[in-house]
């Protein structure tokens, strides 16, 4: 589904250019889970900028269903980001509107139709647990809770992958299994998903595959993996 | 900040409409003025009407004469007659002479009022020039003149301030906007992580300026006509100020619709250009 044929990626400015990823090659599958571990700045939100085309690499290639989306055109972006679902730390709500608007925001922007919007933001918000929780507002609700809202409007349109960078990064240890555990529930229903973290306890209890990178580079890559850097 | 981008659009706006009632009044000016204008060739009254005939076809072969009338000399009294119809005095004086004192003459139109001057100077060269009593057309250059340079400095000195004022316009609404935009930086982040169209983000920005550019159309439609008022006397001479206030009201729904359009436009520009940073890929 994904592959990266040697990535490389140089920022370049300050005084040095930083290189952030360094021959990058790997590939995903579909269905698969796949965590990418390391320290801050190893790389790993930059391999997961690359695969829904915020970042582009300096050299490279990188596919996605076979189709080479580091010369995707603007016109063809919203297509290729509709495809996919994305999951932050920082939650991304619009405080202004509420769980249910959140949810259907990324369905009102891809121009689906109202009567699609009100059946397919309550069976997603049942999915995530959240049914009761639809009226309320982003600062009503628990850090835990946020991020369920956001992986249900990740999710809304149906996306083949979800890619979550740093999805637990705010949450204390019970929320963030929470949320880890419906991460792996959505993927057992069929979605491949993609996750960047530096939680020891988080990877170590997926027990799925592990990419480590140190340094912008691939330093392991475990079909059952464990956190150790 | 709002209020600066909308009456900077008015001030555009007031600006290029000004310069369109002035335009097209001094336009029909103009053009009321040439439709009087012509040449008038008089002949010697011993001159013969086949050669005068001659004279006319030959002076309609150039290409720069319109139209030329022949008038005869009992035309020309019948004209006079007209003319002086209220005034017995002169009817009497004309019927005291025996003999016709009027002379034979061809009316001769330009099709292009700045070539009366060449036309008049080949038929004093022709070789009808003996036959030829008086040519008369000087009187009407000075009027032609003001109105072409009229017209033309305040096309040119209109246009410079047009643009200038329409760059200024762009520039503070365009950053009226990015303004606002920044405001909304989360929500076009999200946007287009969900896959949003290009268009479908920029579309709230373009109806922001869109609807700066109907308020400054509004606002300087009805600021107009008080300033036609003041401004038109200093820039056309009071003896136009009739026509241009008539004109305006006769062009009130053209200079509405022309605002409507121009301000639109600048709002238009300004939202595309402040957003576009923000669609890059």
């Amino acid at each position: 589904m994904i592959e990266f044929k040697s990535v490389k990626k140089i920022y370049t400015g300050g005084i040095m250019n930083t290189c952030a990823l360094d021959d990058v090659s790997f590939s995903i599958d579909e269905k698969e889970f796949v965590s990418f571990v390391g320290h801050s700045g190893a790389g790993k939100s930059t391999i997961l900028k690359m695969i829904y085309a915020e970042e582009k690499p300096s050299s490279g290639e990188v596919l996605f269903n076979g189709e080479d989306i580091t010369h995707i055109k603007p016109k063809g972006m919203p297509l290729h980001r509709r495809r996919i679902g994305t999951v932050f730390q920082d939650y991304k709500l619009l405080q202004k509107k509420t769980v249910f608007e959140n949810v259907a925001f990324a369905l009102e922007v891809s121009g689906y139709p109202n009567s699609e919007i009100r059946k397919s933001v309550p069976q997603i918000l049942e999915i995530v647990g959240l049914s009761n929780k639809a009226e309320n507002y982003p600062h009503e609700i628990s850090g835990g809770e946020k991020q369920r809202v956001a992986i249900a409007r990740a999710l809304v349109h149906r996306p083949a992958l979800i890619i979550a960078d740093e999805p637990t990064g705010n949450l204390d240890p019970i929320s963030a299994w929470g949320i880890i555990q419906l991460l792996m529930k959505i993927n057992k229903l069929g979605t491949t998903v993609v996750l960047a973290t530096h939680d020891k306890e988080v990877v170590n209890n997926i027990k799925r595959r592990v990419i480590t990178l140190d340094q912008g580079r691939i330093i392991r890559d475990h079909s059952k993996g464990r956190y150790a850097i | 900040m709002t209020v600066a981008a909308v009456s900077i659009l008015t001030l555009a706006l007031l600006i290029i409409s000004v310069i369109l009632v002035i335009s097209i009044s001094a336009n029909m000016g103009l053009k009321y003025v040439q439709d009087k204008i012509d040449i008038r060739v008089y002949f010697k009254g011993n001159v013969e009407e086949q050669d005068i005939m001659a004279f006319r076809s030959e002076i309609q072969k150039y290409k720069e004469v319109k139209a030329a009338e022949y008038i005869s000399k009992n035309k020309a009294l019948d004209d006079f007659k007209a003319a002086n119809a209220g005034k017995p005095d002169i009817l009497k004086a004309v019927e005291a002479v025996e003999e016709n004192p009027l002379l034979a003459s061809v009316n001769i139109k330009a099709a292009n009022p700045e070539q009366y001057d060449i036309i008049a100077k080949s038929v004093e060269n022709s070789s009808y020039r003996d036959n030829i009593a008086s040519i008369n057309y000087q009187q009407y250059k000075l009027v032609i003149d003001r109105f072409n340079t009229t017209i033309k400095t305040i096309r040119k000195t209109g246009a410079f301030l047009f643009v200038l004022f329409s760059l200024i316009a762009i520039l503070i609404t365009f950053n009226v906007i990015r303004m606002t935009i920044f405001n909304h930086g989360t929500e076009i982040e999200i946007m287009r992580l969900v896959g949003a169209s290009n268009n479908f983000i920029r579309l709230p920005f373009v109806f922001e300026g869109v609807i700066y550019g109907i308020f400054a159309a509004v606002i300087s439609i009805i600021l107009l006509y008080p300033i036609m008022k003041v401004v038109t006397p200093y820039v056309v001479g009071s003896a136009y100020v009739q026509i241009i206030q008539a004109d305006f009201i006769r062009y009130f729904v053209l200079i509405f619709i022309a605002q409507l359009f121009v301000g639109v436009f600048l709002g238009i520009i300004s939202s595309i250009l402040a957003i576009r940073r923000y669609l890059k890929v």
